[in-house]
């Protein structure tokens, strides 16, 4: 359990340096910045209680809103995205259900699982957040568009790192 | 009161959920505040440490280019130099005891250099931080001009540090003029790429191209006269008396390295003389 914990700080650590010092100043082609904190959000064992992963994704959001600037919208998106996570994870789940003390990671369920699962949930956080951030219905597709375009790169980020953190 | 607290256990994550999404949201609303609470100074006195070893090494793997545009503004400024010189003598042969005019020995307007430490390009309301603060002369509503042309203005100044607000953020408004005909406009931002900007107000009777320069006017009591803000991409006729330009923004906003915070001995005398009429 300690070890757990230990090994979730550190990793929520490198991926929150990881945000700020480097993805924060690529800003690929001046259109999408892609988020990949979001992985923290997503590792979380499937067992963790619904609000303390609620809690700990809205706090990764805060600190990357002091980080960027932007008061609550990484906060607010975050959330909703922790929110949503364990009805996506149980519309996924496999035959016989979650192993007792799983994580939703790729090394376990394989790619094309945590892909899917990845994008449901990055395509949330970034709806969110760029309606947040806009915030009025004037330039719908633009909006939309603009989301989508962030969450393909994310998940290809997050992807990445993943892949690397565990492998296959 | 037990039925509503075993309520509240069994439906907890909703409640939590929602909970932080008001605080979430209050910090949205509140935003203006959220900068000058102490938690976020502090925070932000330190990420802008991190933030100054971060541009170090962005500056240093974009030094070619950054060479290359100081380089092409230093020819720029010889040739001013050059084109004035003979002038000046000549004046000098003519008038040996001609007095210099107090415009000449202390200009209107004086240029303040400073680096860009933090910069965005992809969000709606982009801002961009400066090195310099009131310590260096730094004030707010002083404008920023990059080697290209306009930039933005001082929104907020520290001791070291100051805040600008860029072309690129929708709530910035400028006036500003077509070159080649004097006449004038309203320049904002549409939020949808970093590098255009929409000018509008100007009349359908004036005749524009394509390529046409366009700078700012000496209206605002912001910029100086005849800085260049960008070129006409594209125009067309809406439905109104006016048109709608499409700009290229002179700036490029996201190589913005060194800027030059303007400011303007005659400002405050300006708006005094002004009030009450405008």
């Amino acid at each position: 359990m300690i070890n757990r914990i230990f090994r979730y700080s550190a990793i929520y650590i490198l991926l929150i340096l990881f945000q700020v010092l480097i993805l924060n100043n690529i800003q690929l082609s001046g259109y999408a910045n892609p988020y990949a904190y979001i992985l923290f959000i997503l590792i979380l064992p499937v067992e963790t209680a619904g609000w303390l992963l609620i809690v700990l994704a809205f706090l990764a959001g805060l600190v990357v809103d002091l980080f960027m600037g932007s008061p609550g919208m990484h906060a607010s998106a975050s959330a909703a995205a922790a929110f949503a996570r364990p009805l996506v994870l149980r519309s996924m789940a496999p035959r016989d259900g979650y192993e007792p003390d799983a994580e939703p990671a790729m090394a376990q369920y394989g790619f094309r699982w945590f892909a899917i699962y990845t994008l449901i949930i990055v395509a949330l956080h970034h709806v969110v957040l760029f309606w947040v951030e806009v915030m009025n219905l004037a330039d719908f597709m633009g909006i939309m568009l603009r989301a989508a375009i962030s969450t393909l790169f994310s998940v290809i980020m997050i992807l990445m790192i993943e892949y690397f953190r565990k492998g296959r | 009161m037990r039925n509503l607290l075993q309520f509240l256990a069994r439906h907890n994550r909703i409640f939590v959920f929602i909970l932080l999404e008001i605080v979430a949201f209050y910090l949205i609303f509140s935003s203006n505040n959220y900068h000058n609470t102490r938690l976020v100074k502090s925070v932000r006195r330190s990420t802008l440490a991190w933030e100054s070893i971060i541009s170090d090494v962005r500056n240093y793997l974009m030094i070619r280019k950054l060479n290359a545009d100081l380089h092409a503004e230093n020819t720029l400024l010889r040739n001013y130099i050059a084109a004035l010189k003979p002038a000046t003598d000549s004046t000098d042969l003519l008038f040996p005891s001609v007095e210099k005019s107090d415009s000449l020995s202390d200009p209107r307007y004086e240029f303040l250099r400073a680096e860009v430490v933090n910069n965005s390009v992809v969000r709606q309301r982009n801002f961009f931080t400066l090195d310099a603060g009131t310590n260096q002369g730094v004030d707010t509503n002083m404008a920023v001009v990059s080697p290209w042309g306009v930039a933005g203005i001082i929104v907020a100044a520290g001791e070291n540090f100051s805040v600008a607000m860029p072309v690129i953020n929708v709530d910035f408004r400028l006036s500003a003029k077509v070159k080649t005909n004097d006449f004038y406009g309203s320049l904002s931002w549409d939020g949808a790429d970093y590098r255009y900007a929409v000018l509008n107000e100007i009349p359908q009777h004036v005749e524009i191209n394509a390529g046409d320069t366009v700078v700012t006017t000496g209206y605002s009591a912001f910029f100086p006269e005849g800085i260049p803000v960008g070129t006409i991409a594209d125009f067309k006729k809406s439905g109104s008396d006016f048109y709608h330009i499409k700009l290229r923004l002179a700036t490029d906003f996201r190589r913005l390295v060194h800027v030059y915070v303007i400011r303007d001995r005659l400002r405050k005398e300006q708006l005094e003389t002004e009030k009450g009429f405008l």
